[in-house]
């Protein structure tokens, strides 16, 4: 993997400008937070008139019971005043019917929600990039649902005004319509989010789309995993789960690349953050395959992908792209297999990865063929503190071969070869308190082979059903800035997040 | 003399009655109030509501679709909890597999990340969601679990105290339950710490029959140290529908059933 970062260049990507995005954004917000303002006012005025619950039920309790024979303590009315005597001593009485999701009242097959969020982050390190700062974004989502008894859509679409990167765009998440054209079947055409696998935040046979981008920023971890245009169908027999993905356009992962955070250099043998990135886009097809079982209450599951690498592993030394990073060809196959054990849960997974632009692995240019092993242990070690600990193992296969050419290319003198067998251990530690509303996380990856870590310190508070605060850090450790997490020691930043949901 | 006769048949009437009652064995009451709370029918869906109030009286909301299908009486059973408020939980599935003599299994889907994780069996006395009920509150805690002694009887309940038989595998010390004597529904739970100081408390405060089956209705769970609390109602409550298998599979996850 390192042989690659190393020659992760310039980004091409284009992106459209909407200048009064942000205005828009704001505005938009605003009436957001004056609506649901309005809704609470009239929300209480009316539960201040609805008294007790149990003293006035509703006419939706009456339809619903009528019919029925009532137990005997309901019958009773002496029984039935005691009880609602009891709500109104205590602070129970202000729950009314009203408060009911409008999801039986209300026919329409639309459901609108979604939410606006405000980002800040900055470096702690003595940064490389221009900016201090890692993340300054606000951002709004829409989250619109549309399904009828065929057929459901789905739209979740961001609008972004990134203050960083001086972009404001519109951020597609999802985009996608989902039928059954079999009773056993379920078709999800169009921009959606995938994943699969057993690990936490190591992925070996989920090879969808990541953005990394996000993750050290600090974005909400549904960032993590950037959208697909994709095909997917998922056939259900028995027990058994078949899950096949076509994507006729590949997606890469948001990687980094020097506009947002810096990453180390080979050619210039420093850690750079270039304002360009050149990269080769990929036309390929991408298809994966995924077959599930639960037996007994172990899963099991079977994987295929046939595509490229979705980070660009591979470095051109050809004009007229020499120097231009590309996507190498790659195919996969792996399994898992999650249990209970000891109290908690069990999880392993091995994916076998083929990197077909260098199959003989002497081309020090492109990613040689990998075997990768996961080993994952998780239970509650106290009341609502949760540990999980991972092993993961990155064999590089073809290894005399990629140590000999590398040391063959004068270019690669100075830079040191990835270890055979690259490892990682992982510990996440989450702790939940006042009724799950304050989650404190802490994630560290260390690697002994690199000698390098990250850690990813957060808390979490839910104020109430509309507002959330969060706060965190993306810290990496390192003694070489050639290593896979050490070479991001000066992007080590903290953040902070506001996100109210409408 | 007429009236001394009749006195004695009320009071052999009612002396017959509490026997009667004291006789039955306190297994076979914890057995029926098991099958009443949690097996009614073969199968049932309803829409709940929960309201979460903590100390300081700050409300949060959770709203969501609960079906569940038994296997056997007393044993197996599959459920599915598709959640649509609030805005953050919305489209979280839930789904349990639970087993009497194993530990159930347990996933969460978390839609935004495509995610389906697992919950390990250890932390069933954890918060459901943020409420003060337990996962175990919500799928049953086994009967077999615990033992259980008859502490009273009057006209309307059963009043029995439940010990848990591995204590280090629970928060409280024993319960004590109120057990409606016609309907066989836990009215009433208590759980006291080591100290025999009551900590938290069950309450049903309204049941209705529906289609023969006595159903709680709205049910309420403080925490008696510091005054919070959940109330948890539920609606349209209907049984025997005939869930297909299939509801109860991953295909739940991101093709909820609608109704």
């Amino acid at each position: 993997m390192r042989s690659n970062r190393q020659h992760t260049q310039p980004n091409t990507g284009q992106h459209t400008k909407h200048n009064s995005l942000l205005t828009t954004l704001v505005a938009l917000s605003i009436s957001m937070s004056h609506t649901s303002a309005l809704a609470s006012q009239a929300l209480a005025a009316e539960l201040g008139e609805m008294g007790s619950y149990t003293a006035t039920p509703s006419a939706f309790y009456e339809a619903q019971e009528s019919p029925v024979k009532q137990s005997q303590h309901a019958q009773n009315p002496a029984q039935s005043n005691t009880e609602s005597d009891k709500d109104s001593n205590t602070k129970s009485d202000d729950w009314s019917d009203q408060e009911w999701g409008d999801d039986n009242q209300d026919q329409s097959p639309w459901r609108i929600s979604g939410f606006t969020e405000l980002a800040y982050g900055a470096f702690i390190d003595d940064h490389v990039t221009d900016n201090a700062q890692s993340i300054s974004e606000l951002r709004v989502r829409l989250d619109a649902a549309y399904s009828t008894d065929a057929l459901t859509v789905n739209a979740k679409i961001d609008a972004l005004a990134d203050m960083l990167l001086n972009d404001n765009d519109y951020d597609v998440r999802e985009l996608n319509i989902g039928f059954s054209p079999t009773a056993q079947t379920d078709v999800i055409a169009g921009r959606q989010v995938i994943t699969w696998g057993t690990g936490d935040y190591l992925f070996l046979n989920d090879l969808f789309a990541k953005d990394w981008q996000s993750f050290f920023a600090g974005r909400d971890d549904a960032y993590l995993k950037a959208p697909n245009d994709a095909l997917r169908v998922l056939h259900y027999a028995k027990s058994f789960t078949l899950d096949v993905v076509y994507a006729p356009e590949f997606h890469a992962d948001n990687y980094i690349r020097g506009e947002r955070f810096s990453f180390y250099s080979p050619v210039e043998q420093a850690v750079v953050a270039p304002s360009e990135f050149n990269v080769l886009d990929s036309d390929s097809e991408q298809y994966a395959m995924r077959l599930a079982a639960t037996q007994n209450g172990i899963e099991y599951a079977l994987y295929g992908y046939k595509g490229v690498w979705t980070t660009p592993m591979g470095s051109s030394v050809e004009p007229p792209f020499a120097g231009y990073s590309y996507f190498p060809s790659l195919n996969s196959y792996g399994a898992s297999m999650r249990r209970p054990a000891f109290g908690g849960l069990f999880n392993t997974e091995v994916a076998v990865y083929n990197s077909l632009d260098d199959s003989q692995g002497d081309n020090p240019f492109v990613a040689n063929d990998q075997i990768r092993f996961l080993l994952g242990y998780e239970r509650e070690v106290i009341a609502n503190t949760t540990a999980s600990v991972q092993f993961y193992l990155e064999h590089t296969q073809d290894y005399q071969a990629l140590k000999q050419a590398h040391n063959q290319t004068p270019m690669l003198a100075s830079t040191p070869l990835i270890d055979q067998n690259r490892q990682v251990l992982t510990l996440r530690l989450t702790s939940r308190a006042m009724q799950q509303a304050l989650t404190t996380t802490l994630f560290v990856f260390y690697s002994p082979t690199d000698q390098d870590a990250y850690i990813k310190p957060s808390i979490s508070y839910r104020v109430n059903d509309n507002w959330q605060l969060a706060t965190g850090a993306n810290v990496f450790v390192g003694e070489q800035q050639v290593t896979f997490f050490g070479q991001h020691k000066a992007n080590s930043n903290i953040w902070l997040r506001a996100r109210y949901n409408f | 003399m007429k009236d001394i006769l009749k006195n004695t048949v009320l009071l052999s009437a009612f002396v017959y009655f509490s026997a009667t009652a004291q006789t039955m064995p306190v297994e076979q009451i914890i057995d029926k109030a098991n099958l009443v709370s949690y097996y009614a029918a073969d199968d049932g869906t309803t829409e709940a509501r929960m309201m979460i109030v903590d100390q300081n009286g700050n409300k949060q909301m959770r709203q969501f679709r609960i079906y569940r299908k038994d296997i056997s009486d007393r044993g197996a059973q599959k459920m599915l909890v598709v959640f649509s408020r609030p805005t953050d939980v919305k489209g979280t599935v839930f789904r349990v597999e639970k087993h009497v003599e194993s530990d159930d299994n347990r996933w969460l889907y978390l839609p935004a990340l495509d995610l389906v994780k697992r919950i390990s069996a250890g932390d069933k006395r954890t918060s459901f969601v943020g409420s003060h009920f337990y996962y175990e509150d919500v799928s049953g805690r086994n009967p077999n679990d615990d033992t259980y002694e008859l502490i009273a009887t009057d006209e309307s309940y059963y009043q029995i105290k439940g010990t848990p038989k591995d204590a280090g595998s629970v928060e409280f010390a024993y319960y004590q339950v109120k057990i409606d004597n016609s309907t066989f529904l836990p009215m009433e739970m208590i759980y006291f710490d080591q100290q025999g100081k009551a900590m938290r408390k069950m309450t049903v405060k309204k049941v209705a029959v529906i289609d023969g089956h006595p159903t709680v209705m709205h049910s309420r769970i403080e925490q008696l140290a510091d005054g919070s609390y959940t109330e948890m109602q539920f609606r349209n409550v209907r049984y025997d529908q005939g869930l297909d298998d299939s509801l109860f599979s991953d295909r739940s996850y991101r093709n909820p059933p609608s109704q």
